[in-house]
């Protein structure tokens, strides 16, 4: 039943029914499967059975609901209580003397694609955000993303503004950002990263769009990321699968992969994000990221940069909590960008985005591989269910329309699953590391194809004993917990014993450190 | 002189600060180790003799400097050119900044050239080590004047790229000259490895390490069939093979004179692994010399049919020809050629070419220009990389050895590889059939023996094959990286098969410096014949003792080891082989690079015994 959900075309061949999972011709799963059945000749009519398998397919035109709402599954953790927008905002320090949190969205009134709870510059005002609203693109002003524990500088994300061909001005959005780069009284100047290539940036304008002209603000700088649009993603990553599917391309690999450009996209993403990162933790300058709309790319910087400045983010529960808010929460279009249950497979709106992202992860991972406490199979497994439609987590395109169809209530949380089996994500060789940012080398030489990912149905690729490895992977960490524990002990007893543990030399006082920053 | 550290880069001495991955010997023990022993107490020559005495540092300022200069600078050993090390210095210092990269900040100091090395010192206000660097490692040399200071660059074997800007044109000059001339001094019994005394190793520690003796020991335990040789004791029947060989009981010493005398080099086909599971053996020969009258050996063919008789009843034979089957015809124009169809029943001949010599360096070359060249656009990257055909080797070497191990596992066949001399490409497909087939071989000691046993001892002309690494501007004459070509396919496997070997990159990497350029003797020469007249086993340490010191082992060892007594067949489509970035682009690494990671890890798996010390010293207290 759940793997009819990934299902998105099908026709009858000879004697059997042939399915193209997702990635045949759609690009959002890469499953990058085709399945065939073959049936025997009696019994049930071929047409009945391809009938059928279209039905539960395609749930979405045939008016029927999504599996998620069927979905009786039960588990001891509840998945949407990861996520808590007050929580995780209290843990960045907000809302402190600049920013408070705003419940002007509360009934989605200013921006239907936003989440109801946001962080905004103490002096600006609730009408001051409305003047705003209508200067940019789909209401989604500048708010607040993640703020620097020690600088105070911040990511800002937001739409592009409404400037037009006619160069239109608005008054309160210069103002409003000049509100945002004063919240840290030491920059002079907020950094504005437009994730767009610069031609198309000028290309909106003719659709009423634009970028933040030089003249109209005064103390911004503007760059342009060079991050191309969904629909290049799309074709770049129907490239690699042509070449990994059916046939695996072998004669001339590598130039075909680099001909496919998909790890050059990655390779911008990822810079892009280090930028982002970089100026944030620098302390010069406050950063606002916006793309066209504001909800791919810019999601996709937010997140990595911030994946890369806040440790927290590495944990298997950050990550859930990074995802919620920045993809889920502020209303990336996983329904039209995955096409969730709807046979439309040529929909111009899909798009591997989020995909990307994961993919950036799994680079950053590659890179850091003691930084991170999730392992592989998570970030497989969050792509597996991204198309899978067994999870609520990923339906719908914004908060709203999740609300409305009263999604945590009638489905089951991706999160339920993962946390309640948490030890099978478990990277053993995590390190906790407080404050460290991690700058990923984002050269060509340094990435890689994520061939488990992209090529794990190709028996020929096989991923070499995952038995054994996964297994060495428990019992290491099973090792782990063991040592401490021990160490607890070991740190108890000798507390007990030592009046002043600063004079022993060595022993369970010097091993302390040792804990906290290996474990 | 306490801060130094030997470095893992066997080619390099690194300050404390550069080592990474294995750092043996501490501190002061180093400086004692450069000691050639005696050299300073009962120099020959006497220390007063060397330039010491003339040295160009005010020992007030750097008085360790003056102590390890002395101990450096050339000893006067009389040398077979009866040439020494000091006509070969123009001058013995300089003041110079050193930059090691862009990770590595520059280093300033007072750079001074000895016989064996390179040595920076800081300066007593420097605030860093005393930086070494092994002259032999040093593949090529580019000097640059303008003004009045000029840079030198060093291009090293294990591929880092160093700058020395030098403070005067003289200066620059004459410290190039010197560099020039010392490193590439090609007499064997001059070099460092016959001064390098380390304190805690012993001269002739591991030289016990006999592998085929020992190995002959595992294999009468498996089978009768086999008897250990003595035949080329005193090198005559063929020099590029070790004193004892492995060879069938069914042939005598006086057959195995007349095989060799059909084999080019004498190198008759011997034992290289002995399957227990499937009772069949792999071996490994030289081409026979038919040439074009079609010659033929009774006693060659024997060898090879008396290979058959003691292996299961009926197993088929296969020949396994690196070449391709027209390189084969025509070295039988000449005098090489192949065995001939109806002279060896039940053999059947496969021709699998892989490519060596020439190509394969220029292939190792243009590889490592390509990871080099980081001005140059990235776009290009992958079709270079395709272009420079190095992972096209990797998957053709890999590809060979499955086939000769799917052989002997599955088709249950005795494999005899050759190719015309059989010390290149046939070595690198027995030793990886091996380590696919063979547990033993995939754990610490056992991969160790392997190198010893079907490389060293084996006869691959080390001394030729690595005179110079990627960078060298000589025209190539015998170099040919099929040893790195080995050590990549063994990464590869490890990458595979993350649980399955017993060692992690380390030895690898460690594996590759010290064939290039090393303190230990180890890779000197091309053949036991030749160690065996410049006495290196008696005149210089092994790197096997060097490597298994405890404190050395331990980081060399892969945390994730578990034995796993199953063949490992390795995927080799295109999309499973990487390009070894931790060898490739070592010195040019992202920030955080895999050996500290793994470094952590092993510190994790460490911690347990940790944990018990600190238990049991708690536990007095109580």
């Amino acid at each position: 039943m759940s793997l009819l959900r990934g299902l998105l075309g099908m026709e009858l061949i000879g004697t059997s029914v042939r399915l193209f999972l997702d990635f045949q011709e759609k690009l959002a799963s890469l499953d990058m499967r085709n399945l065939r059945f073959a049936l025997k000749q009696e019994g049930h009519s071929r047409r009945d059975m391809f009938e059928i398998l279209t039905r539960y397919a395609f749930p979405l035109a045939h008016s029927l609901p999504i599996f998620a709402f069927l979905n009786e599954e039960k588990f001891n953790v509840d998945g949407w209580m990861v996520y808590n927008p007050v929580e995780e905002y209290r843990r960045q320090g907000l809302p402190n003397h600049h920013w408070r949190i705003s419940f002007i969205n509360k009934c989605y009134e200013l921006c239907d694609t936003y989440p109801a709870l946001l962080v905004v510059p103490y002096r600006a005002s609730d009408d001051d955000l409305r003047r705003v609203a209508t200067f940019r693109s789909r209401n989604r002003i500048p708010v607040l993303s993640w703020i620097h524990p020690e600088n105070k500088t911040v990511i800002v994300r937001c739409s592009q503004p409404l400037v037009g061909m006619s160069g239109k001005r608005n008054k309160d959005d210069e103002k409003y950002l000049d509100v945002i780069r004063e919240t840290n009284r030491q920059i002079s100047k907020l950094t504005i990263y437009d994730a767009r290539p610069n031609v198309n940036a000028v290309a909106n304008k003719a659709t009423g769009g634009g970028y933040e002209s030089d003249d109209a603000y005064h103390n911004t700088e503007l760059f342009f990321l060079d991050i191309h649009n969904i629909h290049v993603m799309r074709e770049s990553l129907k490239k690699v699968k042509d070449i990994v599917y059916p046939n695996v391309e072998e004669s001339h690999w590598l130039s075909s992969l680099e001909s496919t450009h998909w790890l050059e996209h990655i390779k911008l993403v990822l810079t892009g994000a280090i930028q982002v990162a970089d100026k944030v933790s620098s302390g010069k300058s406050s950063v606002l990221v916006h793309c066209s709309d504001g909800w791919d790319r810019t999601a996709q910087l937010t997140s990595l940069a911030m994946l890369m400045l806040d440790s927290f983010y590495r944990s298997i529960e950050g990550f859930e909590i990074l995802v919620q808010k920045e993809w889920i929460s502020f209303g990336h279009k996983f329904a039209s960008r995955i096409g969730h249950g709807d046979k439309n497979h040529a929909d111009a709106d899909r798009s591997p985005i989020f995909l990307q992202f994961i993919d950036c992860v799994w680079q950053m991972s590659k890179q850091f591989p003691t930084a991170f406490e999730f392992n592989e199979r998570f970030l497989i497994t969050i792509l597996d269910h991204l198309y899978s439609c067994r999870f609520g987590t990923f339906l719908y395109n914004c908060e709203s329309a999740r609300e409305k169809q009263k999604v945590t209530e009638r489905t089951v949380s991706l999160w339920s699953l993962i946390n309640s089996n948490k030890d099978t994500y478990k990277n053993p060789f995590y390190t906790k590391e407080i404050n460290r940012v991690l700058y990923p080398v984002a050269s060509m030489r340094h990435l890689e194809l994520w061939v488990n990912y992209y090529i794990r149905w190709n028996p020929r690729i096989k991923q070499q004993q995952p038995n054994p490895v996964e297994q060495r992977y428990v019992e290491l960490l099973a090792l782990r917990d063991e040592y401490i524990q021990r160490l607890e002990e070991l740190q108890l007893a000798s507390s007990a014993k030592l009046s002043d543990p600063s004079t022993s030399p060595s022993g369970p006082a010097q091993m302390m450190p040792h804990v906290h920053t290996h474990f | 002189m306490d801060e130094i550290e030997f470095s893992s880069t066997g080619s390099g001495w690194g300050s404390r600060s550069e080592v990474l991955a294995v750092g043996w010997g501490n501190s002061c023990e180093t400086v004692r180790s450069l000691l050639p022993r005696g050299l300073l107490n009962s120099c020959p020559a006497g220390v007063s003799s060397c330039p010491a005495s003339s040295c160009p540092f005010p020992s007030a300022r750097s008085p360790r400097l003056t102590l390890l200069e002395s101990v450096l600078l050339p000893g006067p050993r009389p040398t077979t050119g009866g040439m020494e090390f000091l006509e070969l210095i123009r001058t013995g210092r300089a003041q110079v900044k050193l930059l090691r990269g862009p990770e590595a900040p520059p280093l300033r100091g007072t750079l001074c050239v000895t016989g064996h090395h390179l040595l920076l010192s800081p300066g007593p206000q420097g605030t860093s080590d005393l930086w070494l660097l092994l002259l032999r490692s040093v593949d090529s040399i580019e000097k640059r004047v303008s003004g009045d200071s000029g840079t030198i660059t060093l291009r090293c074997k294990d591929l880092r790229v160093l700058q020395l800007d030098i403070e005067g044109v003289e200066a620059t000059l004459d410290i190039a000259r010197s560099i020039e001339a010392l490193s590439s001094l090609e007499s064997v019994i001059t070099s460092f490895p016959f001064f390098y005394r380390p304190r805690g190793l012993r001269l002739g520690d591991a030289w016990h390490f006999h592998p085929p003796e020992r190995y002959y020991k595992r294999v009468a335990r498996e089978t009768n069939a086999w008897r250990l040789s003595e035949v080329n004791e005193d090198f005559s029947l063929c020099p590029s093979y070790p004193r004892a060989v492995i060879v069938p009981r069914a042939v005598d010493d006086d057959a195995l004179a007349r095989c060799a005398r059909f084999r080019q080099g004498g190198r008759f086909p011997v034992l290289s692994y002995h399957h227990a599971p499937s009772g069949t053996v792999l071996l490994r020969s030289s081409q026979p010399l038919t040439g074009p009258q079609k010659r033929r050996c009774a006693e060659d063919e024997e060898l090879l049919r008396a290979v058959l008789a003691g292996a299961r009843p009926g197993a088929p034979g296969f020949i396994l020809d690196t070449r391709s089957a027209q390189a084969a015809k025509q070295a039988g124009v000449t005098v090489g050629g192949t065995e001939a169809k109806a002279a060896y029943p039940g053999w059947k001949r496969l021709h699998r070419p892989l490519e060596k010599g020439r190509p394969l360096q220029e292939s190792f070359v243009r590889l490592v220009e390509a990871c080099g060249d980081l001005e140059k656009s990235m776009d290009g990257w992958l079709s270079q990389l395709e272009a420079c055909c190095w992972l096209a080797h990797v998957k053709e070497a890999l590809s060979t050895a499955c086939l000769a191990a799917w052989g002997m596992e599955r088709e249950e066949a005795c494999i005899l590889v050759h190719g015309a001399e059989g010390m290149d490409n046939t070595l690198l497909v027995t030793s990886l059939a091996q380590i696919i087939l063979d547990p033993l071989s995939r754990t610490m000691t056992g991969f160790q023996e392997l190198v010893e046993r079907e490389w060293i001892q084996a006869g691959h002309p080390f001394q030729l094959r690595c005179a110079h690494s990627a960078f060298s501007h000589a025209q190539p004459k015998h170099e040919a990286p099929t040893f790195l070509l080995f050590l990549d396919c063994v990464w590869q496997l490890g990458r595979q098969f993350p649980l399955s070997l017993e060692f992690g990159e380390g030895l690898l990497l460690a594996l590759f410096e010290h064939a290039y350029a090393s303190p230990f003797g180890t890779f000197l020469c091309s053949s036991e014949k030749e160690r065996c007249l410049c006495e290196v086993r008696t005149r210089t340490h092994s790197l096997w003792s060097g490597l298994n010191q405890p404190k050395v082992r331990r980081k060399l060892r892969n945390p994730l080891y578990i034995p796993n007594p199953l063949a490992i067949w390795p995927s080799v489509e295109p999309q499973s082989l990487q390009l070894w970035q931790g060898l490739f682009l070592r010195w040019i690494r992202p920030p955080e690079p895999s050996q500290v990671a793994w470094e952590k890890v092993w510190q994790r798996l460490a911690s347990k015994e940790k944990t018990e010390d600190c238990e049991s010293t708690s536990k007095p207290q109580s």
